[in-house]
């Protein structure tokens, strides 16, 4: 039996009894606006969670030492730190450095290529690292080599200048010098305070600046240098593999034992650094997704409230038409039609709700324009939802038996 | 057209067992128009719901059209009430909310016809009841009897074999009763069996035969115009 849909009925008994129906179209309407943008709110920012810092995360943690006495030797310091924490077993490598990669305090620096004032510049950050820093934060050199040994200097705030040769991640070579092979970057000179010169000896893959709002995050250029401002030196350590624990005892031990006028504070895995530094965007991605569900959970039952109002509304109708010729299957047709009726209402104004509020997001606070395949995925989930819910109600109403027809009460 | 032999009905609660119908025996034939009474409960709506396939029974064999519709599934239940059975009830069971135009249309979108067809038998239906000037109209715009007469446009649009028909003046004045009564001795006339249940004595007269139901048995047939009456002894 080819039974023709019933939309044109369908339609003309909504429009008799809109108040219902409108109030779901809009709660649909309302839901599927908060909902498409707070999917694209928390994809955006799970993107952003998902940007890799080039650190070996798992196995990395830094800590500080700080010395305190007017006489602490602090180069022969970080050079005896150094020897024994790269001795430690379950250490891999250990350098000092000037900033921990997005933890949100740094150092940034403009390069040119030309030198002299006004001329273009490009911001990075910079670290400040030892030869071993390259093992140490667990970046690959791409092309170039690695600082020796005898370029390192000693910088606790009083030198001037930089040093003669610097390690640049890839996206700063392309920020330089766009559109040259990387290879080709190598022994270029960049100029640092406009007139500068510093020579490119390496290009690694990637290494995140200390600040993760930073359009220029992927921006990071390394200088051979140990680092101690007013002696107080951070040893940035990488642990073997699956070792961080164990590693981070072994430093903290090693360090207490060699306590003497200076203090040993600080220490945390890298971990913990990027749980703090997007702490904010994961607590926004557990509130939004709270909100989505509870407000689905809402807008679902709303359909279901709705539909099985409506089918105890229509029992004596509806065991009518079973008793005109409906199979049960045309009963939970109905229902599901009606149903996607209004939740069509629901969506195209929810279509055009969502844009509305993604235009609001971008012009106050500054989000991106939303994409366009959210809208029509936003639309297909609520009519998923919306039949969804009102599959219960339809079945109760296609169990109605067509005997209901002759009922008196 | 219509035969039942020794059709059981028994209504099971936890506590109550209730024989609605017992050894039911009736036969119909076509071109009849039977009137069915019988006292409140004494099982005539028992035996509509069943002769209407809207209930099945618990014992007992029931040919419809010469088909034994005795334990076919539900979907098949739902066409042969479609295609071959016109229902008119006691209080008309329009839908509010549709025209009567989308009312009397209700069957025919299950039956799978085509709109033009639809529209065409539609617009027949309800000019036969005297109403095609009104399709537009909601139920609530009508009277009772107009009510009624739509109701009988609906059972007569898809052209069933016969109507069943539940006190269909059970909720009129004696005056759109009878509009009502002389438009099914018309259908009738026209060929369409008709099976009724009816309180009114009078208004069982004017069928063809009655049938008395008592205790939901057949108690008695009567031939209303051949004065021939006679006790059926049901077991």
């Amino acid at each position: 039996m080819n039974a023709s849909l019933e939309l044109g009925p369908i339609f003309r008994t909504l429009l008799r009894n809109k108040m219902g129906a409108l109030l779901i179209a809009l709660q649909i309407a309302v839901t599927m606006t908060i909902v498409v943008n707070a999917i694209f709110i928390i994809d955006e920012r799970e993107a952003l969670m998902a940007r890799v810092s080039g650190v070996d995360e798992a196995d990395s943690f830094y800590v500080n030492s700080n010395g305190f006495a007017s006489d602490f030797d602090n180069p022969n310091t970080i050079q005896e730190d150094l020897r024994q924490i790269r001795a430690l077993p379950s250490v891999r490598n250990v350098t000092t450095i000037n900033a921990i990669p997005i933890s949100g305090g740094g150092w940034s620096m403009s390069l040119q290529t030309e030198a002299g004032e006004g001329k273009d510049d490009v911001a990075t950050a910079v670290y400040m690292v030892d030869h071993h820093g390259l093992e140490a934060l667990d970046v690959q050199l791409l092309a170039g080599q690695n600082f020796t040994e005898q370029e390192l200097r000693y910088r606790d705030g009083s030198e001037e200048g930089w040093p003669q040769n610097i390690i640049i991640t890839q996206a700063l070579a392309n920020d330089l010098f766009p559109d040259t092979a990387i290879d080709e970057v190598i022994g270029k000179t960049t100029y640092i305070n406009n007139d500068e010169p510093m020579q490119i000896i390496g290009v690694i893959d990637a290494l995140q600046a200390p600040w993760i709002g930073w359009e220029q995050l992927e921006n990071t250029m390394l200088s051979p240098e140990y680092f101690a401002f007013n002696n107080s030196t951070t040893y940035f350590v990488r642990a073997q593999d699956g070792m961080r624990d164990q590693a981070m005892r072994a430093v903290e031990e090693y360090l207490a034992q060699r306590a003497n006028e200076r203090l040993v504070r600080g220490m945390e895995s890298f971990e913990n650094v990027r749980n703090e530094s997007y702490g904010f965007h994961a607590a926004m991605i557990k509130i939004l997704t709270i909100v989505m569900a509870t407000l689905v959970l809402i807008t679902g039952m709303g359909i279901v409230g709705l539909a099985s109002f409506n089918v105890n509304k229509r029992k004596k109708q509806i065991g009518t038409r079973r008793a005109l010729g409906a199979t049960q299957w045309q009963i939970v047709r109905y229902f599901m039609l009606e149903n996607f009726m209004i939740t069509s209402i629901g969506v195209l104004t929810g279509a055009a709700l969502s844009i509305g509020l993604n235009i609001l997001l971008v012009n106050f606070f500054e989000l991106n324009r939303i994409s366009w395949y959210y809208i029509p995925i936003g639309m297909l989930c609520l009519w998923v939802l919306g039949q969804l819910a009102v599959l219960g109600p339809a079945k109760k109403a296609a169990n109605i038996p067509p005997a209901m027809a002759t009922r008196t009460v | 057209m219509l035969k039942m032999e020794n059709i059981a009905k028994v209504y099971r609660t936890d506590v109550v067992e209730t024989h609605a119908l017992k050894e039911f025996s009736l036969e119909v034939n076509e071109g009849d128009f039977v009137a069915v009474t019988g006292p409140s409960g004494s099982g005539k709506t028992t035996f509509l719901n069943i002769a209407g396939l809207l209930e099945t029974y618990s014992a007992g064999r029931y040919f419809l059209d010469g088909n034994d519709v005795s334990g076919i599934s539900d979907a098949a239940r739902s066409r042969v009430r479609n295609e071959k059975i016109g229902f008119i009830f006691q209080g008309f069971n329009l839908i509010p909310d549709l025209s009567l135009f989308d009312n009397v249309d209700v069957p025919l979108r299950y039956r799978g016809f085509s709109s033009k067809e639809r529209k065409q038998r539609i617009e027949q239906s309800l000019d036969t009841v005297g109403l095609s000037n009104r399709m537009r109209h909601l139920p609530a715009q009508l009277s009772g009897g107009q009510q009624q007469r739509v109701a009988i446009a609906r059972a007569l649009a898809g052209s069933p074999r016969f109507l069943l028909a539940d006190e269909p003046t059970g909720n009129l004045d004696s005056k759109m009763a009878n509009s009502v009564m002389t438009l099914l001795q018309e259908i009738n006339q026209q060929g369409t069996t008709i099976v009724m249940v009816t309180h009114d004595p009078g208004l069982a007269a004017q069928a063809k035969r009655n049938i008395h139901v008592r205790d939901g048995q057949v108690s008695e047939l009567h031939e209303v115009n051949t004065e021939h009456t006679r006790d059926v002894v049901n077991g």
